[in-house]
């Protein structure tokens, strides 16, 4: 398949690999943050890690949006897919995240109406169908997924479709990465950027962080073949005593992002004051609300909830990935 | 995710993923798209058009930056 199989060439990854093992000094340990969960897939996929040498070492980032969602979040969820008459919708890898009592799965199997979809379109389309109940869409991910969920909201806002609700839980990936290099405990030497986040933001909101953390970062795309010449571009950036922006998913990213997604995102959504991340705390300014003129679509507007908000503690032993 | 069919009107295609499953995509933030392109479709959304070699080339200058 066309941008895959050339990705996934056999023999080129053993080339690269053998380019990464002369590039580093012998002696000098490397600590690389892949920052995506889509990166770390791929790394235990295809056993990215064995082809690196055993001084190069990958450090998984906050990049995977349902293990930072805080449990307070999912308890609220909960709170609203019991209110009477609701038609609680969500992507999958949701359902079995744990909240404080309990997960989306466990609420189902109690009798709330919760249904699976796979694009917030599907909820606007059971909402549509279902005209005399509420349809809330509990939306998560990065700026990846939230211009789907702003595409959604003006099409129901066009079509004037009033019953269907969205619950934001989406984040912006900036805010974490400035939190994580700003931990006195923190040593890394350079990041695997975010491939898909980038195609709508770009390559030009990380320049913070060779500019004023000297850290190489490196966009890179999620076939073995990326990530391979992306540890190979970091590595060569830190040989040359460089410190740069580097796009490696030259394919799909442009330096200034989809312009077009980032419009409808500054529609659609406003930044909160701060947002909680299971096992990071609170981080300001790294959550989306609805924006005002999206306020008759807010469930968090239309329904009475806890709002409820657990100590970071509690979620580091709860952020348990192999159960979601 | 490969372009099979395209509804200017209604700005959604009809896409297929490696496996052969088609679904619908919404193409409003991407350039004008033809039957044959590739796609990067995140929760029934476009977000990006791949280039092709020569548009990486030139910098990718039909990207979807409108």
């Amino acid at each position: 398949m066309r941008y895959v199989d050339e990705f996934r060439d056999a023999e080129l990854g053993r080339a690269l690999a053998g380019e990464i093992l002369g590039a580093v000094e012998p002696g000098r340990r490397y600590k690389l943050m892949e920052v995506c969960g889509g990166h770390t897939h791929s790394i235990y996929k295809y056993g990215i890690d064995d082809l690196l040498p055993g001084n190069v070492e990958l450090v998984h980032g906050p990049g995977c949006p349902v293990c930072v969602i805080p449990m307070g979040r999912v308890d609220d969820g909960i709170a609203i897919a019991h209110q009477p008459g609701v038609i609680f919708t969500c992507f999958g890898d949701m359902l079995r995240i744990p909240g404080s009592d309990g997960s989306l799965q466990d609420a189902k199997a109690e009798g709330a109406d919760v249904r699976m979809v796979y694009s917030p379109l599907d909820a606007l389309r059971i909402a549509k169908a279902n005209p005399d109940r509420d349809v809330v869409f509990f939306a998560i991910g990065f700026e990846t997924t939230a211009p789907s969920t702003a595409l959604t909201l003006k099409r129901a806002k066009a079509e004037g479709v009033r019953n269907f609700l969205v619950m934001s839980n989406h984040v912006t990936i900036v805010p974490p990465l400035r939190a994580l290099l700003d931990s006195p405990d923190l040593r890394l030497d350079g990041f695997i950027g975010p491939g898909h986040v980038s195609t709508v933001v770009g390559a030009r909101p990380f320049e913070f962080i060779p500019a004023d953390y000297g850290k190489p970062i490196v966009v890179a795309g999620f076939e073995p073949l990326d990530v391979l010449q992306a540890v190979r571009m970091i590595l060569a950036q830190l040989a040359d005593g460089r410190c740069e922006v580097e796009n490696q998913y030259t394919r799909v990213v442009r330096y200034d992002g989809n312009r077009r997604a980032l419009a409808v995102l500054a529609e659609v959504f406003a930044l909160r004051p701060h947002f909680e991340w299971r096992g990071m705390g609170f981080i300001s300014q790294s959550g989306l609300k609805l924006s005002d003129a999206y306020a008759d679509f807010d469930a968090e507007l239309r329904y009475a909830f806890p709002a409820c908000a657990s100590p970071t503690r509690r979620h580091a032993s709860a952020a348990r990935c192999s159960k979601a | 995710m490969r372009v099979r069919q395209v509804d200017e009107q209604r700005g959604l295609a009809l896409c297929e993923d490696a496996d052969g499953q088609r679904s619908s995509v919404e193409i409003a933030l991407v350039d004008a798209v033809a039957v044959g392109d590739e796609l990067l479709v995140h929760a029934g959304t476009a977000i990006a058009r791949a280039a092709s070699a020569d548009e990486v080339g030139r910098g990718g200058e039909r990207s979807e930056s409108g």
